[in-house]
Parts: structure tokens; C-alpha cells; sequence
């Protein structure tokens, strides 16, 4: 039995830093949140009870057309980022030639800096000058104004985010296709199952768990969308494609409203966490 | 699928992966040959240099060069020194901790309840800590600096090193730890000898994956450093002005930033899914 105090001698670094680093700031931010402080202008911190609360809820149409645009963009990527991941991982599953050389190449467009991305995707889709805009025009829908028309805007933006993370849904599928025992699949083939039946009542149940994970690692990941944003559209046209991070932001750091801006990012948190809830008990483990 | 045989599945197979692998990689071949473009050719739709347009060193002279180098250079040092040295904190705490927690039993609070409490500081939105984050390095008089970014860059990274790290000692027997604290050895001995030595490929691994989301962290070098400590991130954001966006300059400084995180991913491909999810898919 090894002593009492070595094992926090272990763990205490590592907490005391997260308790002074996450822990704390989250607090003062939630105490902040009680408060008007306008940091741009003179006038003092002020103690206002959950007044800053009350006015996201009741009187902050800007907050609620972020909250829609964010719920709206998750639940359009990550449906789609799964649809088209689980195509390409059952296609790299058979026994294609250069499975590996495939599995590096779509992992790129993920590890690259989301700001570069979101930068690279500008250029691309500048009205006057991108290269896929002129692609679009010359297949005749040069009528279609793909960053100044609001309602256009927020699906150019989920479909860079589609080119970003698909990689992670197809990689994450295929490892665990992968694991799967071929046994499974020589079984159905013996007693005469066609391809698609196989994968129905076969891969699918298999792959319903980790698909669950993949989903809420996505939708939670999805949800803090802000470089896109930040690099592509700026919020624009006008507030269409303001995301939760980037009104939050924009608040803070533009406006220097910071108690409203803490008010909105524990609006923010809560939200978050209670998707992390489902999330961290899926991946919780037994140690 | 036989192999070699032409089946209707394969036929499909093919077209879909050629078709996506030209939309994954598309993006990147364009700011490639973008940034060996002259200014006057930048908006040009020509594909192939040499062919239909002469490379052009000019936006590599500009980002590089007496104009602008010394910002880059400046700017890829931050970025390095930031990535590295926040990452090496991350892996001596995470280690120490994810030992911690596969080797000792806890009891007031259990393992696995402080083990997905740290794994919780993950996913909480980074605008969220980012404001309090600016005062109190106003407050400390740190704002623009390397440690400013490096402590952020570690909190950040520190919940996923800890949950992966735990994995690893998890995989290594016990018992060789066991025999050298029965030879004397104290425990942080035992630790350093013998269970980090083994556990090294794991170590390299997070390491990696620490260094590579430091690398491309945006959103709080953005808020916490202006002028002195900017990353290539920030640097890239910098690039917009009001006259529109240099299409040259961006995609030379883009091309500096996407390389270093995009070669290592590569390197270590395998392992990128394992921490993109968490350890939830272990390859």
C-alpha cells in the first residue's frame, strides 16, 4: 500500500492548475455576470442581481438569433458530416487499394489552424475574384450573391464546416468498423445476405453506440463555432450568421459590455454542459 | 470485393473517393499556387504554374523579406515557443495526474468522478473563460505576453492530456513499478524511472496533439495578446484590411501556419482520431 500523501502529490498539481485556471475564472466570470460594467466607459461596476439575465431572455432579439443560427447550423453539419462520413467509411472498409494513403489525406482539412481555413475559404468565395465562385458563375448561377444575400450566408458557412469535419465522422467511423470482427460479416454472407442487408442489420446496430459519441463530440465542438465566423462573414450580412461564441465575443471584447458578456457566456455554459452531460457519460471510465 | 475484379460497387467506390479527395484538397492546392502568384495575376483562374502563369516569389519576398519578415518571423517564434512550452507543462501536470489516477485509489471523491471532472474543463466554450482570462492577466499585468498564452494554452490542453495519459499507464503492467518500490524505490522514482520511460511513445503522442491544437489556437491569443506575443493565427486574421484581402499575402502566411500542425498530423495520423474523440475510438 503505497502512502497517503504521494498519491495527491500526483494529483494536486494537475487540479490545483485547473482549479485556479477554469475553476476560478468561471466563478468571477458568474459573479461578473451580476454586475453592469460597461469597461469602455467611466462609469463604475455596479451590483445589479440577475438583471443582465432578464434582459438576454426577455429584450435581446440579438441573442436569440444567435441561439437560432448556432442550433440551426449543429443540427445541419453534423447531420450532414454523418451522412457523408458514414458513406465514405463503409466505402474505405472493403478492401480498397490505398485505404491508408486515403486515410491520411482526408484527415488534412482538420488539423489545419481553423483561422487559415477560414481564411483560405474567403479567398475562395470572394464575389469578385474566388475561384469556386467563378466556377458556380460559370455553371450559370452567376445571379447568386453566396456572401452578401443573408439567406444564403449561413449555409456557405455550415458547407466550409462540412469540408472541415466530415474527416473526423468518416476516421472515427472506419476505426470502429475496423474493430469489428470479420467473422461478423462472413456469417451473413454464408447465409446469403445481399450488401446492403448487411450493412442494415449488421454494421448499423454495431455502430450505433460510437455514432452516438461521434455525434455529441461533433454537436459540442459545432456549437463553440467562432473562427468560421470570425474569418468568413464577421456575423455578416448583418447579424445572419452571428454565432453564439462570436455575439459573446463581440460584446465583450468589441463593446466591452462585460458584465452582459459574462451573463451571455454562462448562458452559453449551461447549454454546453448539458450536452456534455450525455456526453461524459458515454465516455466515462472505469478506473 | 475480389481483388482486381471490376464490380458496379468498386466503380461507385472510386468515383466517391476521387470526387471528395478532390473537394478535401482543392482548398489547399489553390492557396498553394496562390501564393506563387504575382499581385497582378492573384485573381487570375489560372490552375498550372509554368504552364499558364510564371511563378512569382513576390508574396514569399513580402512575407519573408525586408517588408514583412520580421513580423512573420516573429510571429512563427510565438507560435513555437507557445506551442512547445505549453504543451511540455501540459504533459509533466497531465502525466503526473493521469498516474494519479490509474495507480491510487481515491475516496472521497472517486476516481472516475474526478477523472470526468477534469475531462468537463474540455468542453466548456473557450469564450466563457476567455473574459475573466483578459482581466486577470490585465490585472497581472501580463496581457501581451508568452506566459499569458502559454498558461491559457495549458489550461486548455491539460483535461484532454490527463484522460489520454490515463490510458496509457492503464496499458502498463504493474507489477515492474511494483518490484523496484519493493527494492526501495519511493514512489515519484518509481514514476520517473520506470512507468514514463515505458509509457513514452503515449507521451510523444499527446505531446503532439497538445503542440498541434496550441498551434491553432485562435480565440485566446486573440484576446490576450496584441502586439508583441501574436501567433500565426492572429497574424493570418491580421492579413484583412479595409482595401479587401490580399490574396498573395494571405495564402503565403496560411501555407507558413497550415504546414507545421499538417505534417505532424500526418506523422502521427493514427493517434489524431484517438484524441479528436477523446479516446472514445482507439486505433
Amino acid at each position: 500500500m503505497r502512502k497517503e500523501a504521494t498519491k495527491f502529490g500526483f494529483l494536486l498539481p494537475g487540479l490545483l492548475y485547473l482549479m485556479a485556471m477554469a475553476v476560478f475564472p468561471l466563478i468571477w466570470s458568474l459573479t461578473l455576470s451580476f454586475h453592469r460594467w460597461k469597461a469602455a466607459t467611466a462609469a463604475p461596476r455596479v451590483f445589479v442581481g440577475i438583471e443582465n439575465f432578464l434582459n438576454i431572455f426577455s429584450r435581446d432579439p440579438r441573442f436569440w438569433n444567435s441561439l437560432r443560427f448556432t442550433v440551426l447550423y449543429v443540427a445541419i453539419v453534423v447531420s450532414v458530416e454523418l451522412s457523408l462520413g458514414l458513406l465514405l467509411a463503409y466505402i474505405l472498409n472493403e478492401r480498397i487499394r490505398f485505404r491508408n494513403f486515403f486515410r491520411v489525406l482526408f484527415l488534412l482539412p482538420m488539423a489545419a489552424p481553423p483561422i487559415a481555413v477560414a481564411f483560405m475559404w474567403r479567398m475562395l468565395l470572394n464575389p469578385d475574384a474566388g475561384i469556386v465562385v467563378k466556377i458556380l458563375n460559370s455553371m450559370g448561377l452567376n445571379m447568386v450573391r453566396w456572401l452578401t444575400d443573408a439567406r444564403l450566408t449561413p449555409f456557405v458557412l455550415m458547407a466550409v464546416d462540412i469540408w472541415e469535419w466530415t474527416p473526423f465522422m468518416f476516421l472515427g467511423l472506419l476505426a470502429a468498423m475496423q474493430s469489428f470482427p470479420v467473422s461478423l460479416y462472413d456469417a451473413a454472407q454464408v447465409d446469403g445476405a445481399s450488401r446492403l442487408q448487411i450493412f442494415w442489420f449488421v454494421t448499423f446496430p454495431l455502430l450505433l453506440p460510437i455514432m452516438v459519441t461521434l455525434v455529441l463530440l461533433r454537436a459540442i465542438d459545432a456549437f463553440k463555432l467562432f473562427e468560421l465566423v470570425f474569418g468568413i462573414t464577421g456575423g455578416g450580412p448583418g447579424t445572419s450568421t452571428e454565432s453564439l461564441s462570436y455575439y459573446t465575443y463581440t460584446v465583450g471584447f468589441q463593446y466591452f459590455d462585460l458584465g452582459y458578456a459574462c451573463a451571455l457566456s454562462w448562458v452559453f455554459l449551461v447549454i454546453v454542459l448539458i450536452m456534455a452531460n450525455f456526453l461524459l457519460k458515454r465516455l466515462r471510465k472505469e478506473v | 470485393m475480389k481483388k482486381g475484379r471490376i464490380t458496379g460497387f468498386s466503380v461507385f467506390a472510386w468515383v466517391v473517393l476521387i470526387l471528395f479527395s478532390v473537394w478535401t484538397v482543392f482548398p489547399f492546392f489553390w492557396g498553394a499556387i496562390t501564393s506563387f502568384k504575382s499581385p497582378g495575376e492573384q485573381y487570375t483562374t489560372t490552375f498550372l504554374p509554368l504552364v499558364q502563369f510564371r511563378p512569382s516569389t513576390y508574396a514569399w519576398q513580402v512575407v519573408l523579406g525586408q517588408a514583412e519578415g520580421e513580423r512573420t518571423r516573429q510571429g512563427l517564434r510565438n507560435s513555437i515557443l507557445i506551442s512547445s512550452l505549453s504543451s511540455l507543462l501540459v504533459l509533466l501536470l497531465g502525466s503526473l495526474a493521469g498516474y494519479a489516477l490509474t495507480r491510487f485509489r481515491f475516496h472521497r471523491w472517486k476516481n472516475k468522478d474526478i477523472a470526468s471532472w477534469i475531462l468537463s474543463n474540455r468542453m466548456f466554450p473557450p469564450i466563457a473563460v476567455a473574459i475573466p482570462f483578459f482581466l486577470i492577466m490585465r490585472t497581472l499585468k501580463l496581457l501581451d505576453t508568452l506566459p499569458a498564452v502559454i498558461m491559457a494554452h495549458t489550461v486548455y490542453n491539460l483535461p484532454l492530456a490527463i484522460w489520454l495519459m490515463m490510458d496509457f499507464f492503464r496499458e502498463l503492467p504493474e507489477e515492474v513499478e511494483e518490484a523496484a518500490l519493493i527494492d526501495g524505490c519511493s514512489s515519484f522514482q518509481a514514476f520517473f524511472r520506470i512507468a514514463l520511460p515505458l509509457s513514452l511513445p503515449g507521451i510523444v503522442a499527446v505531446y503532439i496533439l497538445c503542440f498541434i491544437f496550441s498551434w491553432n489556437e485562435f480565440l485566446f491569443v486573440v484576446t490576450l495578446s496584441y502586439r508583441k506575443t501574436m501567433t500565426m493565427p492572429v497574424i493570418i486574421a491580421g492579413t484583412l484590411t479595409v482595401r479587401g484581402l490580399d490574396f498573395w499575402k494571405v495564402s503565403a502566411l496560411s501555407l507558413l501556419a497550415i504546414t507545421p500542425p499538417v505534417v505532424l498530423a500526418a506523422l502521427t495520423s493514427r493517434f489524431l482520431i484517438r484524441g479528436l474523440t477523446l479516446g472514445a475510438i482507439k486505433e
